[in-house]
């Protein structure tokens, strides 16, 4: 990985707003979350030996990753990509020895830092929310913690996806266009059967859903380790894949 | 003269369509090459080329006795600056920042850049966002980010595309600036008036083939100029020369084409035997631009 290239990507986000963009995706999802809490009737239920408040708040961070995380991604990954195009950058770096598969790959560790720590985020502010508003039950650290790997494995492969794609498509609005119908499927994919969600990053929002109503009773529900595995593995392997193309492709 | 970039038959096909054929390009050590053809000839393609960003067909290229493929790409652009399609530069970024991103990616000092500015003349421009730049600016701008790696080859596409004329004239003089500072340059342009001035040598690229590849006098003599005869007949002597040669009256003189210097002497020959005054022959003043016409309309020499 040529660390040169990511200290780059660092300084090209200067004035791109890429800051403000992550920042309102570790925000906005968070506060979404805690919203749905309070709207779900958490704070009359502090003290539900079955963690009715603790489950409203995974509930709500299902709800607000998949309606935030695909449009704010796209958009995330289309302003750092797009710069490229304008700039005449992959010519230019093309004649300094940079291919485009390592600037997309350079694109990805600096973005990806950023996103994996906004989703970190999501997972301390919502427990530290709960321990604060004085939900008696102890958090469900162990889950909360996969849950948040598991987000994390799916905004870097939706992330991934972006780069590539704002790469090949240089009209950066169809990429944005490809995110909202990317925010789409997270929100309505538990509609989908469930091989057809595994084919897309954005299926694996409803996928790992911690929570969820059953009638009246919000339940937990199992994380599918080993999707989420398979999507890390498969996404990486693709995503190597398509950038060593990129390398190998002709200006 | 050493020669610091070699190819030998380049080719560059698309499927059925070719772009450049068998190109061989020579481009002695200190010389500025002015590389000229009509759009579309091939020029940037090969430059693609010299520069291994395209791959080509069949053939090959050695930048500085070494043969420049993917395998040693990274070891030659180290000392290659380059300048191809628009001039690069994040708009976003102010000049200095993106000379920094340059800077940093290959691993330059402080003096490498701040030399690059002032060769270009930018540095009253660099904490100015790029996206404000006028296009010159943004050229030279292009240029300092080739220049700052100290190359001893610098490739310049068109780098005149768009420039006023004394945006041009400061295009010349850069190129003489970096020529007598020893990097040899290879610049492009559809347009010969405006690098003949400055090039020590020109290629001449039609259609992919090169079909010259010399001195600014060698293509003059390359190419004939036409037979100008003044005498007192026009139209009789040009009657008599139809059959033996390509000869027409242009403003009250006799032009003929294409005649070699002991055709010459037999056209003087006849005329005088049928007995029409000459009073003047000479040959045809031709600018280089018409000689470039002439070269790339034919398709060759």
């Amino acid at each position: 990985m040529n660390a040169r290239a990511i200290m780059n990507e660092f300084a090209k986000m200067r004035h791109l707003r890429v800051g403000l963009f992550v920042a309102l995706l570790a925000i906005s999802v968070a506060l979404m979350s805690m919203y749905n809490a309070f709207g779900s009737g958490a704070f009359e239920r502090l003290d539900d030996p079955n963690d009715y408040a603790w489950k409203t708040l995974f509930g709500g961070l299902g709800m607000g990753a998949a309606l935030i995380a695909p449009i704010l991604v796209a958009v995330i990954a289309s302003r750092q990509v797009e710069i490229e195009h304008t700039g005449n950058g992959w010519l230019s770096s093309a004649t300094s020895g940079l291919t485009p598969g390592q600037m997309c790959r350079a694109k990805f560790v600096s973005l990806g830092v950023l996103v994996a720590a906004a989703t970190a985020v999501w997972g301390v502010v919502i427990v530290g929310f709960g321990t604060l508003i004085g939900i008696s039950t102890p958090a469900p650290l162990g889950r909360w913690a996969a849950y948040i790997g598991a987000l994390i494995i799916i905004n870097l492969a939706v992330l991934a996806f972006h780069i590539l794609l704002s790469a090949k498509v240089e009209n950066q609005l169809v990429c944005i266009g490809v995110g909202l119908v990317g925010m789409f499927l997270a929100i309505f994919g538990e509609l989908f059967p469930a091989w057809l969600a595994h084919l897309v990053p954005w299926g694996y929002y409803p996928l790992t859903v911690q929570s969820d109503y059953v009638g009246e009773v919000p339940v937990y529900f199992d994380l599918p380790y080993l999707s989420v595995i398979g999507l890390a593995v498969v996404g990486g392997a693709l995503f190597l894949f398509v950038t060593g193309r990129f390398d190998r492709q002709e200006a | 003269m050493a020669t610091i970039v070699a190819t030998e038959n380049l080719s560059k096909r698309y499927g059925k369509r070719t772009v450049v054929e068998d190109l061989n390009l020579y481009i002695p050590e200190g010389e500025i090459y002015g590389f000229l053809g009509p759009n579309g000839s091939g020029k940037s393609t090969t430059m693609k080329m010299l520069l291994s960003l395209v791959q080509p067909s069949s053939g090959g290229v050695e930048i500085m006795g070494k043969p420049m493929d993917r395998s040693t790409r990274r070891e030659h652009l180290g000392r290659i600056g380059s300048l191809i399609e628009s001039p690069p530069g994040y708009g976003h970024l102010t000049g200095r920042e993106n000379m920094r991103i340059i800077q940093r990616l290959l691993g330059l000092n402080d003096q490498q850049i701040e030399f690059a500015i002032a060769t270009v003349r930018m540095q009253g421009q660099m904490d100015k966002k790029v996206r404000n730049y006028s296009l010159g600016m943004k050229q030279r701008l292009g240029i300092a980010m080739a220049l700052a790696r100290e190359p001893k080859l610098l490739i310049l596409d068109e780098p005149t595309n768009g420039l006023d004329p004394a945006g041009i004239e400061e295009m010349r003089e850069l190129l003489r600036t970096l020529a007598d500072g020893g990097v040899t340059v290879m610049v492009s342009s559809h347009l010969l008036g405006e690098i003949d001035k400055s090039a020590t040598m020109l290629g001449i690229l039609s259609q992919g083939r090169m079909i010259f590849q010399g001195t600014r006098d060698e293509l003059f003599s390359a190419a004939t100029p036409d037979v100008l005869i003044r005498c007192d007949d026009p139209s009789r002597a040009s009657e008599l020369l139809a059959n033996s040669a390509d000869s027409r009256v242009d403003q009250g003189e006799v032009r003929v084409t294409e005649l070699s210097e002991r055709a010459t002497a037999g056209v003087i020959a006849a005329l005088v035997s049928e007995r029409i005054a000459i009073y003047e022959v000479r040959r045809d003043e031709q600018t280089l631009e018409q000689v470039f016409m002439g070269l790339t309309e034919g398709g060759g020499l």
